[in-house]
């Protein structure tokens, strides 16, 4: 006999609002339905009421997590449309940006998951090296969570002693190799947790168009870090980890192998930042008409900004952005289809969903 | 011949891609926007999002569809003059949510699906988020 059984909207296992009604017999789930739009705050609209100035601020609240890879996103779109280009050592404080961004919405997103494992020290393990990295992004730009740094034509703040960060890098990848890939490659709780649970095949990640740690956990090989790469990415060598199961082990693996990827950018970045100024000369900025797009690799995958202007206004017409939750949350449809009830907030966790980005 | 101008000659018309600001731009010539998606999956492009604009000649809007091709962003516009477009969904399983959030956004009806709510909750009315009535 089939039932039904609603998780969410307010639920101790989501992290914030949605729905996945479940279709189950016994405890397995046959089919889901996933309900979106509890918080939805009309942030685009909103975003036409708002100067190129106060826009950006906006926009910086799309997400509480990657605040810096939306503006980033929008600033490079505005760029394009008022032909500011920024100098190069911004470029490269815009890399150490988000891969600090990177780093730290990745060891969030590993406490969180060791949490609904019900791996409680994994959990107080990751929110410790989660908060080595807050440090630093407070000590850079004086904010732990709206960091403030991108603007029209460059950043806002310089990093005054770029060597400074690299003990802080040092002890992170230290930490993750000691204990936190290890435990989670080998701990039979984490496997057995992991292993084979919320399959999303290769087939149907590229039919989804899932992005992100998503996609490449499912064979599916994209970063615009290194497929079209903007601020400094193209100077920067790198690996892209893929793994083929699909399944939460997966996702988990190339979250933990990105965090030292992340790593290794943020030396390369750091030793090799360029000397100069880190904005364009203030004066008038003047849009040209027409719309502008620009795409980054946030830490759950590719955001999308669209930006319309009519000539020589203040305000953006348009501004449309497409977060990666966006993209992955249908998958987790297909996810929890045969999966075990008990496994389902695990599953959608391992997406690192964010309704707030969803819910723009 | 380059990728991009595969998806051209799939689609019968001039390769006339423009780069501009963040993407290829391709005008359809007449396509219509299965034609252009069916084209899309045979070169193996990813689907991105649709953005809606309202255009000064109410209710016209333009659609822009994004696909994504070896790290190249793909930008094919459509102008409706009235507030309907074929749906792509039985084509493309990725632009789901992107279909019903502009129908509920700016009242836009993508024909040929089914729809259920995804941000409305019961009650609520299509066009009432984005939709600038009566412009």
């Amino acid at each position: 006999m089939s039932y039904r059984i609603p998780m969410g909207p307010y639920h101790p296992a989501l992290e914030e609002p949605y729905k996945l009604d479940m279709i189950c017999e016994g405890e397995t789930v046959a089919d889901a339905q996933l309900h979106i739009g509890f918080n939805f705050r009309g942030i685009e609209h909103l975003a036409e009421t708002r100067n190129y100035i106060q826009v950006i601020a906006l926009m910086e609240r799309v997400c509480g997590i990657c605040s810096n890879i939306h503006t980033l996103t929008l600033c490079q779109a505005m760029e394009q449309l008022t032909g500011l280009e920024p100098p190069p050592r911004a470029k490269y404080i815009r890399v150490v940006m988000a891969e600090l961004e990177r780093l730290h919405s990745h060891t969030l997103w590993a406490g969180i998951a060791a949490k609904l494992m019900g791996f409680k020290t994994m959990f107080m393990t990751c929110f410790e090296l989660r908060e080595k990295v807050m440090d630093v992004l407070q000590a850079v730009s004086g904010n732990r969570v709206n960091y403030s740094m991108n603007r029209i034509g460059g950043v806002n703040r310089d990093i005054a002693d770029p060597a400074a960060m690299i003990p802080m890098i040092d002890a992170l990848e230290r930490e993750m190799l000691r204990t936190v890939i290890p435990i989670f490659t080998t701990s039979s709780t984490a496997r057995s947790r992991c292993a084979g649970v919320g399959v999303l095949t290769h087939e149907k990640a590229v039919s989804c168009g899932v992005v992100g740690p998503t996609a490449r956990a499912s064979g599916v090989p994209q970063d615009l870090r290194r497929d079209a790469p903007y601020a400094a990415y193209a100077e920067m060598a790198f690996n892209v980890p893929v793994e083929q199961d699909g399944d939460v082990r997966a996702r988990l693996m190339v979250r933990a192998l990105e965090i030292m990827e992340s790593c290794s950018i943020l030396r390369q970045a750091l030793e090799k930042m360029p000397l100069g100024e880190v904005h364009v000369p203030e004066g008038k900025i003047d849009f040209q008409g027409g719309t502008a797009i620009s795409r980054v690799e946030a830490p759950r995958g590719e955001v999308m900004y669209s930006v319309t202007w009519k000539e020589h206004t203040r305000n953006p017409a348009r501004v449309h952005v497409r977060t990666p939750t966006f993209a992955n949350m249908p998958a987790v449809r297909w996810m929890v289809r045969g999966a075990r009830l008990a496994d389902t907030p695990l599953i959608q966790a391992s997406i690192d969903p964010c309704y707030s980005c969803t819910d723009r | 011949m380059t990728s991009l101008d595969s998806i051209a000659v799939l689609l019968g018309v001039e390769p006339r891609w423009e780069q501009r600001r963040g993407a290829y731009w391709l005008d359809p010539q007449g396509r219509g926007v299965r034609e252009v998606a069916g084209a899309m999956n045979t070169a193996g492009a990813r689907f991105v999002t649709i953005t809606a604009y309202e255009l000064a000649e109410h209710p016209a809007m333009s659609l822009e569809y994004h696909w994504d091709l070896e790290g190249r962003l793909l930008g094919v516009p459509f102008t409706i003059a009235t507030r309907e477009i074929d749906s792509i969904f039985d084509l493309c399983e990725a632009a789901d949510w992107i279909e019903r959030e502009v129908h509920e956004g700016f009242a836009i009806d993508f024909t040929g699906r089914a729809y259920e709510p995804l941000l409305l909750r019961a009650g609520a009315t299509p066009g009432v988020n984005l939709h600038e009535e009566g412009q």
